[in-house]
Protein backbone atom coordinates (compact mmCIF):
# COMPACT_ATOMS: atom_id res chain seq x y z
CA UNK A 1 0.00 0.00 0.00
CA UNK A 2 1.66 3.37 -1.14
CA UNK A 3 -1.10 5.70 -0.17
CA UNK A 4 -3.42 5.73 2.88
CA UNK A 5 -5.85 7.67 0.87
CA UNK A 6 -5.86 8.20 -2.49
CA UNK A 7 -9.31 9.51 -4.45
CA UNK A 8 -9.70 9.58 -8.87
CA UNK A 9 -11.96 12.42 -10.02
CA UNK A 10 -14.47 11.74 -6.56
CA UNK A 11 -17.23 13.90 -7.46
CA UNK A 12 -20.10 15.09 -4.92
CA UNK A 13 -22.93 17.38 -6.64
CA UNK A 14 -25.67 18.07 -3.90
CA UNK A 15 -28.27 19.07 -6.67
CA UNK A 16 -27.04 22.33 -8.27
CA UNK A 17 -23.97 22.61 -5.53
CA UNK A 18 -21.27 20.90 -6.35
CA UNK A 19 -19.24 20.66 -3.24
CA UNK A 20 -16.45 18.24 -4.49
CA UNK A 21 -15.39 18.47 -7.64
CA UNK A 22 -13.03 16.31 -9.65
CA UNK A 23 -10.71 15.82 -6.60
CA UNK A 24 -7.51 13.54 -7.12
CA UNK A 25 -5.40 13.04 -3.54
CA UNK A 26 -2.82 10.67 -2.55
CA UNK A 27 -2.02 10.74 1.00
CA UNK A 28 1.13 9.41 2.33
CA UNK A 29 1.25 6.42 5.02
CA UNK A 30 2.49 7.18 8.35
CA UNK A 31 2.40 11.63 7.91
CA UNK A 32 0.61 13.78 8.98
CA UNK A 33 -1.51 15.59 6.18
CA UNK A 34 -3.15 18.59 6.77
CA UNK A 35 -6.43 19.46 4.77
CA UNK A 36 -7.34 23.41 4.32
CA UNK A 37 -9.15 25.60 2.71
CA UNK A 38 -11.91 27.79 3.33
CA UNK A 39 -15.27 27.32 5.20
CA UNK A 40 -17.62 25.62 2.52
CA UNK A 41 -14.76 24.75 0.70
CA UNK A 42 -15.35 20.67 0.54
CA UNK A 43 -13.62 19.82 3.28
CA UNK A 44 -16.22 17.64 5.50
CA UNK A 45 -17.74 16.59 2.07
CA UNK A 46 -14.51 15.10 1.32
CA UNK A 47 -14.10 13.38 4.66
CA UNK A 48 -17.55 12.20 4.67
CA UNK A 49 -17.35 10.43 1.31
CA UNK A 50 -13.65 8.80 2.29
CA UNK A 51 -15.99 7.95 5.55
CA UNK A 52 -18.68 6.28 3.65
CA UNK A 53 -21.24 8.43 5.21
CA UNK A 54 -22.00 10.04 1.92
CA UNK A 55 -21.79 8.25 -1.88
CA UNK A 56 -19.84 10.23 -4.45
CA UNK A 57 -21.78 11.47 -7.81
CA UNK A 58 -18.69 9.95 -9.67
CA UNK A 59 -15.33 9.12 -9.38
CA UNK A 60 -13.67 6.47 -6.97
CA UNK A 61 -11.61 6.66 -4.06
CA UNK A 62 -9.36 3.45 -1.78
CA UNK A 63 -9.14 4.25 1.91
CA UNK A 64 -5.98 1.91 3.20
CA UNK A 65 -6.24 -0.19 0.01
CA UNK A 66 -9.95 -0.80 0.07
CA UNK A 67 -13.07 1.00 -1.85
CA UNK A 68 -14.79 3.51 -0.20
CA UNK A 69 -17.99 1.55 -1.52
CA UNK A 70 -17.16 -0.95 0.89
CA UNK A 71 -16.88 1.29 4.15
CA UNK A 72 -17.34 -2.08 6.70
CA UNK A 73 -13.92 -3.20 5.35
CA UNK A 74 -11.33 -0.53 6.15
CA UNK A 75 -13.69 1.79 9.25
CA UNK A 76 -12.45 -0.27 11.81
CA UNK A 77 -8.63 0.74 11.49
CA UNK A 78 -9.77 4.27 10.87
CA UNK A 79 -10.79 6.84 13.94
CA UNK A 80 -12.66 9.95 13.07
CA UNK A 81 -13.74 13.14 14.80
CA UNK A 82 -16.11 14.51 12.04
CA UNK A 83 -17.12 18.85 12.74
CA UNK A 84 -18.31 19.43 15.82
CA UNK A 85 -18.18 16.46 18.45
CA UNK A 86 -21.72 14.89 18.83
CA UNK A 87 -21.99 12.74 21.78
CA UNK A 88 -25.26 11.35 24.57
CA UNK A 89 -25.59 14.67 26.78
CA UNK A 90 -27.03 12.47 29.67
CA UNK A 91 -24.62 9.89 29.32
CA UNK A 92 -20.93 9.75 30.65
CA UNK A 93 -17.70 10.31 28.81
CA UNK A 94 -17.13 6.81 29.31
CA UNK A 95 -20.50 5.55 29.09
CA UNK A 96 -20.08 7.69 25.37
CA UNK A 97 -16.89 5.04 24.55
CA UNK A 98 -18.80 2.52 25.51
CA UNK A 99 -21.32 3.00 23.26
CA UNK A 100 -18.90 3.03 20.59
CA UNK A 101 -17.20 0.35 21.63
CA UNK A 102 -19.40 -1.80 21.67
CA UNK A 103 -20.98 -1.02 18.17
CA UNK A 104 -17.40 -1.76 16.89
CA UNK A 105 -16.71 -4.54 18.85
CA UNK A 106 -13.60 -2.89 20.44
CA UNK A 107 -12.06 -4.12 22.87
CA UNK A 108 -13.37 -2.14 26.12
CA UNK A 109 -10.02 -1.51 27.83
CA UNK A 110 -9.15 1.09 25.35
CA UNK A 111 -11.33 2.91 27.10
CA UNK A 112 -9.03 4.27 29.75
CA UNK A 113 -6.33 4.08 27.75
CA UNK A 114 -7.40 6.88 25.49
CA UNK A 115 -9.47 9.04 27.89
CA UNK A 116 -5.48 8.68 29.13
CA UNK A 117 -3.90 9.77 26.32
CA UNK A 118 -6.69 13.36 26.19
CA UNK A 119 -6.51 13.78 29.94
CA UNK A 120 -9.75 13.38 30.77
CA UNK A 121 -9.77 10.82 32.95
CA UNK A 122 -10.62 12.96 36.15
CA UNK A 123 -13.48 13.74 34.24
CA UNK A 124 -14.65 10.28 32.92
CA UNK A 125 -17.84 9.58 34.97
CA UNK A 126 -19.22 13.49 34.49
CA UNK A 127 -22.15 13.86 32.30
CA UNK A 128 -21.13 14.85 28.77
CA UNK A 129 -23.22 18.22 29.20
CA UNK A 130 -21.02 19.19 32.02
CA UNK A 131 -18.20 19.27 29.36
CA UNK A 132 -16.66 22.49 28.18
CA UNK A 133 -16.63 22.10 24.51
CA UNK A 134 -12.65 21.62 24.32
CA UNK A 135 -13.51 18.93 26.78
CA UNK A 136 -16.04 17.28 23.82
CA UNK A 137 -13.17 18.04 21.31
CA UNK A 138 -11.03 16.02 23.24
CA UNK A 139 -13.45 12.94 24.23
CA UNK A 140 -14.20 13.07 20.05
CA UNK A 141 -10.51 12.47 19.77
CA UNK A 142 -10.59 9.71 22.19
CA UNK A 143 -13.53 8.25 20.22
CA UNK A 144 -10.90 8.62 17.17
CA UNK A 145 -8.61 6.72 19.12
CA UNK A 146 -10.73 3.84 20.11
CA UNK A 147 -9.63 1.31 17.60
CA UNK A 148 -6.35 2.08 17.57
CA UNK A 149 -5.93 2.84 14.34
CA UNK A 150 -3.90 2.96 10.90
CA UNK A 151 -5.65 6.01 9.56
CA UNK A 152 -7.16 8.67 11.83
CA UNK A 153 -9.42 11.63 10.41
CA UNK A 154 -9.87 14.42 12.01
CA UNK A 155 -12.45 17.30 11.06
CA UNK A 156 -11.04 20.94 12.80
CA UNK A 157 -9.99 18.85 16.15
CA UNK A 158 -8.24 22.30 17.92
CA UNK A 159 -12.24 24.03 17.39
CA UNK A 160 -13.14 25.27 20.42
CA UNK A 161 -9.82 24.70 22.66
CA UNK A 162 -7.81 27.62 24.07
CA UNK A 163 -4.50 27.93 23.39
CA UNK A 164 -3.06 25.40 26.00
CA UNK A 165 -5.72 22.91 24.31
CA UNK A 166 -4.49 23.56 21.21
CA UNK A 167 -1.15 23.26 22.44
CA UNK A 168 -2.34 19.78 23.93
CA UNK A 169 -3.58 18.59 20.88
CA UNK A 170 -0.59 19.25 18.71
CA UNK A 171 0.83 17.46 21.32
CA UNK A 172 -1.55 14.40 20.95
CA UNK A 173 -1.29 14.52 16.73
CA UNK A 174 2.31 14.33 16.63
CA UNK A 175 2.17 11.43 19.24
CA UNK A 176 -0.06 9.60 17.24
CA UNK A 177 2.58 10.33 13.99
CA UNK A 178 5.42 8.83 16.41
CA UNK A 179 3.42 5.68 16.54
CA UNK A 180 3.32 5.30 13.07
CA UNK A 181 -0.24 6.34 12.76
CA UNK A 182 -1.20 8.40 9.52
CA UNK A 183 -3.13 11.35 10.60
CA UNK A 184 -5.63 13.54 8.10
CA UNK A 185 -6.23 16.29 9.97
CA UNK A 186 -8.27 19.77 8.56
CA UNK A 187 -7.88 22.85 10.39
CA UNK A 188 -8.63 26.61 9.41
CA UNK A 189 -5.94 27.67 11.88
CA UNK A 190 -3.08 28.06 9.35
CA UNK A 191 -0.49 27.96 11.60
CA UNK A 192 -1.69 24.92 13.59
CA UNK A 193 -1.20 23.12 10.32
CA UNK A 194 2.07 24.56 9.59
CA UNK A 195 2.99 23.62 13.45
CA UNK A 196 1.85 19.71 12.91
CA UNK A 197 2.03 18.55 9.08
CA UNK A 198 4.51 17.48 6.42
CA UNK A 199 2.69 16.85 3.92
CA UNK A 200 -0.59 19.22 2.79
CA UNK A 201 -3.97 19.22 0.78
CA UNK A 202 -5.36 22.44 -0.39
CA UNK A 203 -8.92 22.51 -1.19
CA UNK A 204 -11.20 25.87 -2.55
CA UNK A 205 -14.32 25.65 -4.38
CA UNK A 206 -14.32 22.05 -4.54
CA UNK A 207 -11.13 21.76 -6.22
CA UNK A 208 -7.87 20.89 -4.78
CA UNK A 209 -5.23 23.52 -5.51
CA UNK A 210 -2.35 22.55 -4.04
CA UNK A 211 -0.78 18.59 -2.65
CA UNK A 212 2.40 17.95 -1.33
CA UNK A 213 4.94 19.05 1.76
CA UNK A 214 4.86 21.66 3.35
CA UNK A 215 7.86 22.48 2.52
CA UNK A 216 7.66 23.01 -0.96
CA UNK A 217 4.63 24.75 -0.83
CA UNK A 218 6.51 27.18 1.49
CA UNK A 219 9.82 27.14 -0.55
CA UNK A 220 7.77 27.30 -3.74
CA UNK A 221 6.99 31.33 -2.60
CA UNK A 222 9.55 34.40 -3.07
CA UNK A 223 11.29 34.58 0.18
CA UNK A 224 11.57 38.29 1.31
CA UNK A 225 15.04 40.06 2.28
CA UNK A 226 14.95 43.35 4.42
CA UNK A 227 18.08 45.38 4.53
CA UNK A 228 18.46 48.22 6.87
CA UNK A 229 21.31 50.65 6.49
CA UNK A 230 23.27 52.13 9.20
CA UNK A 231 22.09 55.56 7.94
CA UNK A 232 17.90 55.39 7.09
CA UNK A 233 18.61 58.16 4.60
CA UNK A 234 20.32 55.27 1.90
CA UNK A 235 17.39 53.35 2.14
CA UNK A 236 15.69 54.93 -1.23
CA UNK A 237 19.21 54.70 -2.87
CA UNK A 238 19.37 51.10 -1.79
CA UNK A 239 15.87 50.11 -3.02
CA UNK A 240 16.90 51.76 -6.35
CA UNK A 241 19.90 49.56 -6.56
CA UNK A 242 17.85 46.28 -5.84
CA UNK A 243 15.27 47.30 -8.72
CA UNK A 244 18.19 48.20 -10.88
CA UNK A 245 19.13 44.55 -10.55
CA UNK A 246 15.51 42.44 -11.24
CA UNK A 247 14.28 42.77 -7.82
CA UNK A 248 11.01 44.61 -6.53
CA UNK A 249 12.23 46.49 -3.84
CA UNK A 250 10.42 49.07 -1.44
CA UNK A 251 11.01 51.25 1.58
CA UNK A 252 9.55 50.30 4.62
CA UNK A 253 10.57 52.89 7.56
CA UNK A 254 13.69 52.14 7.75
CA UNK A 255 14.31 49.21 6.04
CA UNK A 256 14.42 48.06 2.28
CA UNK A 257 11.65 44.93 1.72
CA UNK A 258 13.20 43.13 -1.39
CA UNK A 259 11.49 39.94 -3.32
CA UNK A 260 13.99 37.61 -3.63
CA UNK A 261 15.42 34.15 -2.95
CA UNK A 262 17.18 33.79 0.15
CA UNK A 263 20.41 33.32 -1.18
CA UNK A 264 20.42 37.14 -3.01
CA UNK A 265 20.91 38.49 0.30
CA UNK A 266 24.70 37.99 -0.08
CA UNK A 267 24.30 39.44 -3.34
CA UNK A 268 22.44 42.39 -2.01
CA UNK A 269 25.21 42.41 0.83
CA UNK A 270 27.55 42.90 -2.40
CA UNK A 271 25.63 45.40 -4.35
CA UNK A 272 24.98 47.60 -1.20
CA UNK A 273 28.69 48.06 0.03
CA UNK A 274 29.82 48.40 -4.13
CA UNK A 275 27.19 51.62 -3.54
CA UNK A 276 28.54 52.93 -0.54
CA UNK A 277 25.89 51.79 1.46
CA UNK A 278 27.07 50.13 4.94
CA UNK A 279 24.43 47.64 6.14
CA UNK A 280 23.11 47.19 10.07
CA UNK A 281 20.91 44.76 9.53
CA UNK A 282 19.81 41.40 6.80
CA UNK A 283 17.34 39.09 7.52
CA UNK A 284 15.53 36.52 5.19
CA UNK A 285 11.95 36.19 6.05
CA UNK A 286 10.90 32.81 4.59
CA UNK A 287 7.00 32.78 3.36
CA UNK A 288 4.88 31.34 5.96
CA UNK A 289 2.17 28.62 5.37
CA UNK A 290 -0.82 31.58 5.39
CA UNK A 291 1.60 34.00 3.07
CA UNK A 292 1.35 30.54 0.94
CA UNK A 293 -1.94 29.67 1.06
CA UNK A 294 -3.38 33.47 0.19
CA UNK A 295 -0.76 33.54 -2.78
CA UNK A 296 -2.34 30.32 -3.93
CA UNK A 297 -6.00 30.77 -3.41
CA UNK A 298 -6.14 34.39 -3.92
CA UNK A 299 -3.87 34.04 -7.09
CA UNK A 300 -4.75 32.13 -10.33
CA UNK A 301 -5.14 28.86 -9.58
CA UNK A 302 -3.58 25.78 -11.26
CA UNK A 303 -4.49 22.62 -11.27
CA UNK A 304 -2.47 20.86 -8.49
CA UNK B 1 -26.09 -6.92 14.93
CA UNK B 2 -25.32 -7.58 17.99
CA UNK B 3 -23.10 -4.91 18.82
CA UNK B 4 -25.84 -2.05 17.79
CA UNK B 5 -27.95 -4.43 20.23
CA UNK B 6 -25.99 -4.16 23.22
CA UNK B 7 -24.73 -0.46 22.47
CA UNK B 8 -28.36 0.32 22.31
CA UNK B 9 -28.72 -0.85 25.92
CA UNK B 10 -26.12 1.94 27.65
CA UNK B 11 -28.82 4.58 26.05
CA UNK B 12 -32.02 2.65 27.14
CA UNK B 13 -30.40 2.70 31.07
CA UNK B 14 -29.82 6.60 30.82
CA UNK B 15 -32.75 7.68 33.61
CA UNK B 16 -34.77 9.97 31.42
CA UNK B 17 -35.72 6.51 28.81
CA UNK B 18 -36.24 4.89 32.60
CA UNK B 19 -38.83 7.57 33.63
CA UNK B 20 -40.77 8.01 30.32
CA UNK B 21 -39.93 4.08 28.69
CA UNK B 22 -40.97 2.52 31.55
CA UNK B 23 -42.72 5.31 34.05
CA UNK B 24 -45.46 6.38 30.98
CA UNK B 25 -46.71 3.44 30.20
CA UNK B 26 -46.69 2.31 33.73
CA UNK B 27 -48.41 5.53 34.76
CA UNK B 28 -51.52 4.94 32.05
CA UNK B 29 -51.77 1.52 33.28
CA UNK B 30 -52.00 1.63 37.01
CA UNK B 31 -54.06 4.71 36.13
CA UNK B 32 -56.32 3.24 34.44
CA UNK B 33 -56.73 -0.36 36.55
CA UNK B 34 -57.43 1.94 39.35
CA UNK B 35 -60.09 3.75 37.82
CA UNK B 36 -61.82 0.91 36.12
CA UNK B 37 -62.26 -0.75 39.61
CA UNK B 38 -63.09 2.33 41.59
CA UNK B 39 -65.65 3.28 39.34
CA UNK B 40 -67.13 -0.29 38.57
CA UNK B 41 -70.90 -0.57 39.01
CA UNK B 42 -72.92 -3.46 39.90
CA UNK B 43 -75.66 -3.46 37.85
CA UNK B 44 -75.45 -1.65 34.21
CA UNK B 45 -76.05 1.72 34.21
CA UNK B 46 -76.33 4.54 31.20
CA UNK B 47 -73.67 7.34 31.81
CA UNK B 48 -74.10 10.58 32.69
CA UNK B 49 -73.13 13.80 30.53
CA UNK B 50 -69.79 13.74 29.90
CA UNK B 51 -68.96 10.56 32.25
CA UNK B 52 -67.61 7.44 30.41
CA UNK B 53 -69.69 4.24 30.64
CA UNK B 54 -68.42 2.52 33.51
CA UNK B 55 -67.87 -1.20 33.69
CA UNK B 56 -70.18 -3.88 35.92
CA UNK B 57 -69.01 -6.26 38.39
CA UNK B 58 -70.05 -8.97 36.07
CA UNK B 59 -67.94 -7.82 33.51
CA UNK B 60 -64.48 -7.21 35.57
CA UNK B 61 -65.24 -10.55 37.34
CA UNK B 62 -64.77 -12.75 33.66
CA UNK B 63 -61.32 -14.36 33.24
CA UNK B 64 -59.90 -11.75 31.42
CA UNK B 65 -61.25 -8.77 33.92
CA UNK B 66 -57.44 -8.44 35.54
CA UNK B 67 -56.61 -6.70 31.92
CA UNK B 68 -59.48 -5.39 31.34
CA UNK B 69 -58.08 -1.53 32.33
CA UNK B 70 -55.00 -2.08 30.80
CA UNK B 71 -56.36 -3.08 27.33
CA UNK B 72 -58.69 -0.17 27.73
CA UNK B 73 -55.39 2.03 27.76
CA UNK B 74 -53.28 0.33 25.06
CA UNK B 75 -53.46 2.75 22.95
CA UNK B 76 -51.89 5.61 25.51
CA UNK B 77 -49.14 2.62 26.05
CA UNK B 78 -48.44 2.12 22.18
CA UNK B 79 -48.43 5.80 21.94
CA UNK B 80 -45.51 5.86 24.76
CA UNK B 81 -43.58 3.43 22.54
CA UNK B 82 -43.89 5.34 19.56
CA UNK B 83 -42.61 8.39 20.95
CA UNK B 84 -39.97 6.31 22.43
CA UNK B 85 -38.84 5.06 19.32
CA UNK B 86 -39.40 7.82 17.05
CA UNK B 87 -37.36 9.66 19.32
CA UNK B 88 -34.37 6.95 19.74
CA UNK B 89 -34.08 7.21 16.25
CA UNK B 90 -34.48 10.76 15.01
CA UNK B 91 -32.16 12.07 18.06
CA UNK B 92 -29.40 10.29 16.74
CA UNK B 93 -29.73 12.45 13.21
CA UNK B 94 -30.27 16.09 15.46
CA UNK B 95 -28.01 15.74 17.69
CA UNK B 96 -24.68 14.30 15.39
CA UNK B 97 -24.33 10.90 17.08
CA UNK B 98 -25.96 9.31 13.77
CA UNK B 99 -22.17 9.76 12.20
CA UNK B 100 -20.48 8.25 15.18
CA UNK B 101 -22.39 5.17 14.95
CA UNK B 102 -22.27 5.17 10.98
CA UNK B 103 -18.00 4.82 11.40
CA UNK B 104 -17.98 2.53 14.09
CA UNK B 105 -21.03 0.10 12.50
CA UNK B 106 -21.06 1.11 8.62
CA UNK B 107 -23.47 -1.69 7.91
CA UNK B 108 -26.71 0.16 8.45
CA UNK B 109 -29.11 -2.35 7.89
CA UNK B 110 -27.79 -3.95 10.85
CA UNK B 111 -27.02 -1.12 12.74
CA UNK B 112 -30.76 -0.13 12.23
CA UNK B 113 -32.16 -3.98 13.31
CA UNK B 114 -29.92 -3.88 16.16
CA UNK B 115 -31.19 -0.70 17.64
CA UNK B 116 -34.89 -1.78 16.78
CA UNK B 117 -34.27 -4.84 18.38
CA UNK B 118 -33.02 -3.19 21.74
CA UNK B 119 -36.19 -0.89 21.53
CA UNK B 120 -37.93 -3.98 20.77
CA UNK B 121 -36.84 -5.73 23.50
CA UNK B 122 -37.20 -2.32 26.40
CA UNK B 123 -40.65 -1.92 25.49
CA UNK B 124 -41.50 -5.66 25.87
CA UNK B 125 -39.63 -5.47 29.54
CA UNK B 126 -42.36 -2.09 29.89
CA UNK B 127 -44.79 -4.08 29.31
CA UNK B 128 -44.35 -6.90 31.34
CA UNK B 129 -43.96 -4.71 34.10
CA UNK B 130 -46.76 -2.85 33.30
CA UNK B 131 -49.33 -6.03 33.21
CA UNK B 132 -47.30 -7.29 36.49
CA UNK B 133 -47.77 -3.99 38.24
CA UNK B 134 -51.44 -2.93 37.23
CA UNK B 135 -52.30 -6.68 37.79
CA UNK B 136 -51.08 -6.95 41.21
CA UNK B 137 -52.94 -3.23 42.21
CA UNK B 138 -56.10 -5.06 40.68
CA UNK B 139 -55.89 -7.70 43.18
CA UNK B 140 -55.46 -5.39 45.45
CA UNK B 141 -58.09 -3.12 45.12
CA UNK B 142 -60.98 -5.51 43.82
CA UNK B 143 -61.66 -7.55 47.19
CA UNK B 144 -62.17 -3.89 48.81
CA UNK B 145 -64.88 -3.19 46.21
CA UNK B 146 -66.29 -6.87 46.67
CA UNK B 147 -65.55 -8.14 43.21
CA UNK B 148 -65.10 -11.53 42.93
CA UNK B 149 -61.11 -12.50 41.54
CA UNK B 150 -61.28 -16.06 41.63
CA UNK B 151 -61.70 -16.28 37.72
CA UNK B 152 -58.85 -14.04 37.14
CA UNK B 153 -56.14 -16.85 38.68
CA UNK B 154 -57.93 -19.69 36.94
CA UNK B 155 -56.31 -21.35 34.36
CA UNK B 156 -58.64 -19.54 31.72
CA UNK B 157 -57.72 -16.52 33.61
CA UNK B 158 -53.54 -17.16 33.43
CA UNK B 159 -54.18 -17.71 29.32
CA UNK B 160 -56.07 -14.54 29.11
CA UNK B 161 -53.31 -12.51 30.90
CA UNK B 162 -50.63 -14.19 28.92
CA UNK B 163 -52.63 -13.41 25.76
CA UNK B 164 -53.43 -9.85 27.07
CA UNK B 165 -49.76 -9.22 27.04
CA UNK B 166 -48.91 -10.27 23.58
CA UNK B 167 -51.52 -8.43 22.18
CA UNK B 168 -50.77 -4.99 24.05
CA UNK B 169 -46.73 -6.09 23.30
CA UNK B 170 -47.78 -6.44 19.25
CA UNK B 171 -49.19 -3.59 19.12
CA UNK B 172 -46.75 -1.83 20.88
CA UNK B 173 -43.90 -2.61 18.41
CA UNK B 174 -46.17 -1.37 15.64
CA UNK B 175 -46.56 1.74 17.03
CA UNK B 176 -43.08 1.68 17.86
CA UNK B 177 -42.17 0.86 14.27
CA UNK B 178 -44.25 3.52 12.93
CA UNK B 179 -42.18 5.93 15.21
CA UNK B 180 -39.15 5.03 14.63
CA UNK B 181 -39.61 4.97 10.21
CA UNK B 182 -41.46 8.79 11.47
CA UNK B 183 -37.87 9.19 13.07
CA UNK B 184 -35.65 8.05 10.55
CA UNK B 185 -37.50 9.96 7.20
CA UNK B 186 -38.14 13.04 9.46
CA UNK B 187 -35.26 13.30 11.42
CA UNK B 188 -36.27 15.51 13.92
CA UNK B 189 -37.55 14.03 17.32
CA UNK B 190 -40.25 16.99 17.83
CA UNK B 191 -41.27 16.68 14.09
CA UNK B 192 -41.61 12.55 14.00
CA UNK B 193 -43.12 12.43 17.64
CA UNK B 194 -46.29 15.28 16.39
CA UNK B 195 -46.31 14.08 13.10
CA UNK B 196 -47.21 10.46 14.28
CA UNK B 197 -48.91 11.35 17.56
CA UNK B 198 -51.12 14.06 15.41
CA UNK B 199 -51.93 10.77 12.85
CA UNK B 200 -52.17 8.03 15.30
CA UNK B 201 -54.82 10.16 17.79
CA UNK B 202 -57.33 12.62 16.16
CA UNK B 203 -56.11 12.02 12.48
CA UNK B 204 -57.55 9.07 11.65
CA UNK B 205 -60.54 9.26 13.82
CA UNK B 206 -61.17 12.26 11.68
CA UNK B 207 -60.51 10.16 7.93
CA UNK B 208 -63.15 7.54 9.75
CA UNK B 209 -65.60 9.93 11.11
CA UNK B 210 -65.45 12.14 8.02
CA UNK B 211 -63.92 10.36 5.04
CA UNK B 212 -63.39 6.56 5.30
CA UNK B 213 -66.11 4.69 7.32
CA UNK B 214 -64.54 1.26 6.33
CA UNK B 215 -61.23 2.81 7.21
CA UNK B 216 -61.24 0.71 10.79
CA UNK B 217 -60.33 -2.15 9.14
CA UNK B 218 -57.54 -0.61 6.57
CA UNK B 219 -55.79 2.08 8.75
CA UNK B 220 -52.92 1.54 10.72
CA UNK B 221 -53.39 2.93 13.40
CA UNK B 222 -56.70 1.58 14.25
CA UNK B 223 -55.57 -1.92 13.61
CA UNK B 224 -53.21 -1.38 16.01
CA UNK B 225 -55.55 -0.49 18.30
CA UNK B 226 -57.95 -3.58 17.52
CA UNK B 227 -54.47 -5.90 17.68
CA UNK B 228 -53.90 -4.45 21.14
CA UNK B 229 -57.12 -5.66 22.26
CA UNK B 230 -57.26 -9.18 20.61
CA UNK B 231 -59.75 -7.97 18.07
CA UNK B 232 -62.92 -5.95 18.03
CA UNK B 233 -66.66 -6.57 17.21
CA UNK B 234 -65.86 -4.66 13.93
CA UNK B 235 -62.16 -6.13 13.41
CA UNK B 236 -60.92 -9.30 13.94
CA UNK B 237 -57.91 -10.13 15.40
CA UNK B 238 -56.36 -12.50 12.50
CA UNK B 239 -57.48 -9.47 10.06
CA UNK B 240 -55.83 -7.08 11.91
CA UNK B 241 -52.40 -9.26 12.15
CA UNK B 242 -52.21 -10.25 8.72
CA UNK B 243 -52.68 -6.84 7.11
CA UNK B 244 -50.26 -5.39 9.97
CA UNK B 245 -47.56 -7.86 8.89
CA UNK B 246 -48.07 -6.51 5.79
CA UNK B 247 -47.86 -2.66 6.23
CA UNK B 248 -44.54 -3.64 8.61
CA UNK B 249 -42.67 -5.49 6.31
CA UNK B 250 -43.49 -2.52 3.79
CA UNK B 251 -42.44 -0.12 5.79
CA UNK B 252 -39.29 -1.85 7.01
CA UNK B 253 -38.48 -2.48 3.35
CA UNK B 254 -38.86 0.93 2.40
CA UNK B 255 -37.07 2.49 5.99
CA UNK B 256 -33.87 0.07 5.31
CA UNK B 257 -33.66 0.95 1.65
CA UNK B 258 -33.99 4.42 2.03
CA UNK B 259 -31.58 4.21 5.66
CA UNK B 260 -29.29 2.34 3.10
CA UNK B 261 -28.72 5.26 -0.05
CA UNK B 262 -29.30 8.72 2.40
CA UNK B 263 -26.05 10.52 3.26
CA UNK B 264 -25.88 11.02 6.97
Amino acid sequence: MTAAVSTTALTKRYKQRLAVDAVDIELPVGVVSGFVGPNGAGKTTTIQLLLGLCRPTSGTAQVLGRPISDPASYLGRVGALIEAPSFYPSLSGRRNLEVLTRLGRIDSRRIPEVLELVELSDRANDFVRAYSLGMKQRLGVAAALLPNPELCILDEPTNGLDPAGIREMRSVIRGLADRGITVFVSSHLLAEIEAICDHLVMIDSGRIVFQGGVDKLIGAQQSEIVATPEHPADAPALAALCIAAGRPASVTGDDVRVQAPQDWAAELNRQAMAGGITLRGLAVVRASLEEAYFAITEGPQEPA
Amino acid sequence: MLGAFSSEWIKLRRRAMLLWGLGGGLFFAVLATVFTIERATKTFTFPERGHGIRVTFAVLEQPDGLVHGVVDVSTLIGIVALCLFAGAFATEYSQGTMRNLLVREPRRVKLLCGKFLALAVFIGVAVILEIVISSAVALALAPGRGITTSAWTSSTGLRDLGDATLHVYLASVGYGLLGAALGVLLRSPGVAIGTAVAYVLPGEAIIVAAIWSNGDHWLPGRLLSALSQGGTSDVSYSHALVTLLVYAVVISVGILALFRRRDA
